[in-house]
C-alpha cells in the first residue's frame, strides 16, 4: 500500500493529460476500420458479454457520429489541460466513450489486446483533481495514478505470458507460433528469416522470459531514475521492432508505457518565470 | 509536503487496484476475448506445431466484372482476424457472407459489387519450422447472388 500510494510529482499527471487527451484522435484516426463497422450490416455483429449486460445498442450508422463526438470531447478536454483544468465528469466521460468504442471496435469476432494501459491511464486521470505543469508539490493521488497505470502495462505484459502458459503449454517457447506469424503478416524484412527458421523460434523462450521477468522491473522503484527510462526506452524499441517484423503496432499501450517516464523535469516556461521570481 | 488522501480515498483506491487485478488473473487462467477488458491476453498464445500446417485466411471475391478480388479489409469494414472470428458462422451459413457484399456496397458504392463472397483457408505445410511447398487453398465458405 506504500508503494501504490506514495506521492509523485502532480505536474506528471498535467503531462499526462495533454498526451492522452491528444492520443485519443489518432488512435481513432489511425483505426479507421473501427469507423467502418458502421457500414457492416447489424447481422455480423456479435457482441460482447459487456456490451449485452448494459444492453448497447447495435452499430450502426451513428457509429460515425460517435466516433466524432469522443474526437471532440477529446480535443476539448486536451484544450482544458492546457489551461490546467480538466472537470473530472469530462475526463471519466472520455474514458467510458473510449472504453464503449473499443467494445464496439471488438463485437465483429476479434478482440485486441493492447488497450488495458491506456484505458486504466484515461480512467485514473481524472481521479487526481487539478494538476499543473507549474506544480512542484506531490500528492499520493497523482502517486496511485501513475502507479495503477505502471500496474497495467506490467500486466498486460505479464498476463500475456501467463496466457502463452495457459494456451500453449511449456512447449510455446519451442512451437512454430512466431514462424506462423510471420508467414501469416510478416514484412519483407521478416520472411527472409524464415529460411532460417530458428532465428525466429530462439526469440520465443527470450519474449516469454521478457514479459514474465523483466516487465516487473518497471515497478522497482530505481534508486537510478535513469533505468526506469531506459527500461521504458528497450520496451519501446521491443515494439518498433514487432511492427517493422510484423505491422503489428500495440500503439495505445506503448503511450501507457510513456506515463512512466518523468515528464514532470521536462523544461516549462513557468518554472523559468518562478525561478526569476525567486531571485 | 505532499498532498495526502483521506482515509476514504486510500481505501478506495486500494480497493479498485485489488478488484481489478483480481478480475485480470480470474479472467487470464480462466476467461475468454467475450469477457474484456478482463479476458486473456491471448495474442500469439497457442502452440503452432513445427511439424503442423500454418493458416493463412483470406477473403476473395469476385465482383460483377468476373474479376476475382482478394477483398482489403477497408473494402468490407471487416478485419482478417474479424473474418477469421466468425469463420465458424460463415462455415455454418454462407448466407451470411452476403452481409459482407451489402457493407462493401455501403463503403464503397463506385466499385463493381462482389457477386460472389468466398472465405479461403491457405494451408502451409510446415517441417522443422521451415515452410515447405506452396500453400494449398481450401474455400471454407461461398456465397454468390442468387
Amino acid at each position: 500500500m506504500t508503494w501504490l500510494l506514495s506521492p509523485l510529482p502532480t505536474a506528471r499527471i498535467a503531462w499526462l493529460r495533454i498526451l492522452a487527451y491528444a492520443f485519443v484522435p489518432v488512435d481513432l484516426l489511425l483505426n479507421r476500420w473501427m469507423f467502418a463497422h458502421a457500414q457492416v450490416p447489424g447481422e455480423l455483429y456479435a457482441p460482447l458479454r459487456i456490451g449485452r449486460a448494459f444492453a448497447l445498442p447495435t452499430p450502426g450508422a451513428w457509429v460515425t457520429w460517435f466516433g466524432w463526438a469522443l474526437i471532440a470531447g477529446s480535443l476539448t478536454c486536451l484544450a482544458l489541460a492546457r489551461r490546467e483544468r480538466v472537470p473530472a465528469w469530462a475526463g471519466f466521460g472520455v474514458a467510458l466513450g473510449w472504453l464503449w468504442w473499443q467494445v464496439i471496435a471488438f463485437s465483429y469476432g476479434k478482440v485486441d489486446h493492447d488497450r488495458l494501459g491506456f484505458l486504466v491511464l484515461l480512467l485514473v486521470l481524472p481521479t487526481v483533481g487539478r494538476a499543473s505543469r507549474r506544480d512542484v508539490g506531490a500528492s499520493e493521488a497523482a502517486g496511485w495514478a501513475v502507479r495503477a497505470t505502471a500496474l497495467a502495462v506490467v500486466a498486460t505484459y505479464t498476463l500475456s505470458g501467463l496466457a502463452k502458459l495457459r494456451f500453449g503449454g511449456l512447449g510455446w517457447i519451442d512451437g512454430a507460433t512466431i514462424v506462423q506469424a510471420v508467414i501469416r503478416r510478416g514484412t519483407p524484412l521478416a520472411t527472409p528469416l524464415l529460411d532460417h527458421p530458428w532465428t525466429l523460434t530462439a526469440f520465443q523462450p527470450v519474449l516469454l522470459a521478457v514479459e514474465l521477468f523483466v516487465a516487473p522491473l518497471l515497478l522497482v522503484r530505481w534508486r537510478r531514475p535513469g533505468v526506469l527510462t531506459g527500461l521504458v526506452v528497450g520496451f519501446l524499441l521491443f515494439h518498433v521492432m514487432t511492427f517493422s517484423m510484423l505491422s503489428i503496432i500495440f500503439l495505445p499501450h506503448c503511450v501507457a508505457l510513456l506515463a512512466l517516464l518523468p515528464f514532470e523535469r521536462l523544461p516549462f516556461r513557468g518554472h523559468q518565470v518562478r525561478a526569476r521570481m525567486a531571485a | 509536503m505532499p498532498l495526502a488522501l483521506s482515509a476514504r480515498g486510500r481505501w478506495a483506491r486500494a480497493g479498485v487496484t485489488v478488484a481489478v487485478g483480481g478480475l485480470l488473473l480470474a479472467g487470464t487462467f480462466v476467461g475468454v476475448d467475450d469477457d474484456f477488458p478482463f479476458g486473456p491476453m491471448r495474442q500469439f498464445s497457442t502452440r503452432a506445431d513445427p511439424d503442423g500446417q500454418a493458416r493463412s485466411t483470406r477473403v476473395e471475391a469476385v465482383d460483377t466484372g468476373g474479376r476475382v478480388l482478394v477483398v482489403p479489409d477497408t473494402a468490407t469494414g471487416l478485419r482478417r482476424a474479424e473474418i477469421e472470428g466468425q469463420a465458424d458462422r460463415f462455415v455454418a451459413d454462407p448466407s451470411l457472407l452476403a452481409q459482407v457484399s451489402r457493407a462493401h456496397d455501403r463503403l464503397r458504392p463506385d466499385e463493381p459489387a462482389y457477386r460472389t463472397v468466398r472465405v479461403v483457408v491457405a494451408l502451409t505445410r510446415l517441417r522443422d519450422s521451415r515452410p515447405v511447398g506452396d500453400p494449398v487453398d481450401t474455400v471454407v465458405a461461398s456465397w454468390t447472388a442468387p
